[in-house]
């Protein structure tokens, strides 16, 4: 079975990482552009971040037979800084167009600020412009909130819901995004987020349709094969094969191919539908 | 349109039709089109998922101002049709912001739209404006973009100064590129360039590891 970790901060892990990834069945990859641990005070700063996910990190992962693509955004923790969310702003339209990229993201809320709201709708007309899916971030404190908010903000905007990806659910907030039309993305951690048999638990409750799991995995406490780990377990609690495929692979391909760049094959051209869930833009 | 450009244009017309006049439309620099920076990155961001990688083939060769001649069948169609708008779209600009527009393109571009431009680097008007691009991309460790630059391209041969055209060589047999693949290697050759080499070989031999047969090209007389 092909796996896809459809997020996962490569930028902050080894070829060892890509090694074992590859070696346990993971053959794509998204790495969504975000906050990097500490704060960046320069836009050149995101040029740089921006050129590393769509030229140095596809290399990395082709050596390990993993396609990478990527989302490119100002993340909801530096939309409060103002020394670079201007100008951030002012650079994606030049990186949007671009071949790899398959959504506008990380957006969405980390302390639901004013100023978040505003870069948050801003990045969806962004989307909405560049044809793009959204992944949107819900925050680590006052969760539920949170995601009420952006699951309200992605209404008000009448931003297509099957054209976002709401990350980072737990057992409080996925019911609340199945209720609408969005996809529903679920990053199992060692210690935080969500588990490995939580996971399977949701799976058994409310089916596969519009879930999506990932590692998240990034300079942290984290792990890039959480993926293939979440399967074993979904397999022990004798989920069904075809189930466990729909969330590790056609799920996170038919949302992100809804971008038109979503090559998986190996002539470099974007698949044009994913069971019929994308048109070619572009 | 100069003779690089119309070569490039019918190699893509030869293996996707009419994609070249598609192409130059949607980047504004047709014939008739008012030149729009904005809508040409969007074009040139775009033209890998129109085009696909696969080699373009074919036996069409391109020439330079200096007279020396090289085949493209090894470049992707992406990298023909990024290299198409590149010459069109400088041809549309005054001289003076000639390299501060291609810089940007190069800052901003993903991997193969840097190869792309490293690819028709040559073709430039003045191309000696251009090292410092050429430059970074040796630098780089992205090995496509370094064989974009390095190998079947002869703007290093015809531009680098020697310090940089060993390292350059060096670097190829450190990556295993093949140094039949650096045009006009030979011209460039030097008594600097042997020592380095042979250098490398005995450092090899003392590691208890593999000469590279291809040093033997920098240090036979």
């Amino acid at each position: 079975m092909k796996l896809f970790d459809p997020h996962i901060h490569m930028s902050s892990r080894t070829t060892a990482d890509y090694e074992a990834m590859a070696a346990a069945g993971i053959a794509a990859i998204v790495e969504p552009a975000f906050w990097l641990g500490q704060p960046r005070t320069h836009v050149g700063t995101f040029e740089d971040y921006f050129a590393s996910l769509l030229g140095w990190e596809p290399f990395r992962a082709s050596q390990f037979g993993i396609r990478h693509f990527c989302t490119l955004a100002l993340n909801p923790k530096e939309a409060n800084d103002e020394r670079v969310a201007d100008g951030v702003l002012a650079l994606l339209p030049r990186y949007l167009g671009k071949d790899g990229v398959v959504a506008v993201g990380e957006i969405g809320y980390d302390e639901q600020t004013p100023a978040e709201d505003r870069r948050f709708a801003e990045q969806l007309e962004l989307a909405r412009r560049f044809d793009l899916p959204a992944l949107v971030h819900t925050p680590h404190r006052d969760k539920k909130r949170g995601t009420e908010r952006s699951l309200a903000l992605v209404r008000e905007a009448r931003f297509p819901e099957e054209r976002v990806l709401i990350d980072h659910n737990n057992e409080e907030t996925l019911p609340l995004v199945l209720a609408t039309g969005c996809f529903a993305g679920h990053s199992i951690y060692p210690n935080s987020k969500m588990d490995e048999p939580r996971m399977a638990a949701l799976v058994r409750r409310y089916g596969v349709e519009r879930i999506i799991i990932n590692s998240a995995a990034d300079w942290g406490v984290s792990d890039p094969l959480k993926v293939p780990k979440t399967v074993a377990v979904m397999r022990e609690q004798g989920i069904a094969e075809t189930d466990i495929e729909t969330v590790v692979w056609r799920n996170p391909v038919a949302f992100f191919a809804q971008s038109g760049r979503l090559a998986l094959d190996d002539a470099g051209t974007a698949a044009d539908s994913f069971e019929g869930n994308s048109v070619r833009r572009g | 349109m100069s003779d690089a450009a119309a070569t490039l244009a019918a190699a893509l017309d030869a293996v996707a039709a009419d994609t070249a006049p598609a192409l130059l439309r949607g980047a504004s620099v047709d014939a008739t089109a008012r030149f729009d920076p904005t809508a040409f990155e969007m074009t040139f961001g775009a033209a890998g998922r129109r085009l696909g990688t696969a080699a373009v083939g074919g036996d069409a060769m391109l020439a330079d101002g200096a007279g020396h001649q090289w085949s493209f069948a090894g470049w992707g169609r992406d990298e023909v049709g990024r290299g198409l708008l590149v010459l069109r779209g400088i041809a549309r600009l005054p001289d003076d912001e000639h390299v501060g527009w291609l810089d940007g393109l190069h800052r901003a571009g993903g991997m193969r739209e840097r190869q792309a431009i490293l690819r028709v680097l040559a073709l430039l008007p003045h191309p000696e404006r251009f090292l410092a691009i050429a430059l970074d991309a040796c630098r780089t460790s992205t090995q496509p973009v370094f064989e974009a630059i390095a190998c079947e391209n002869p703007y290093p041969a015809a531009h680098f100064p020697e310090p940089s055209f060993n390292q350059m060589v060096l670097k190829a047999v450190f990556t295993g590129v093949a140094l039949a693949r650096i045009l006009d290697l030979d011209r460039r050759r030097t008594p600097e360039l042997a020592r380095m080499a042979g250098d490398y070989a005995a450092e090899r031999r003392a590691a208890g590891r593999s000469v590279p047969a291809d040093l033997a090209r920098l240090t036979d007389p």
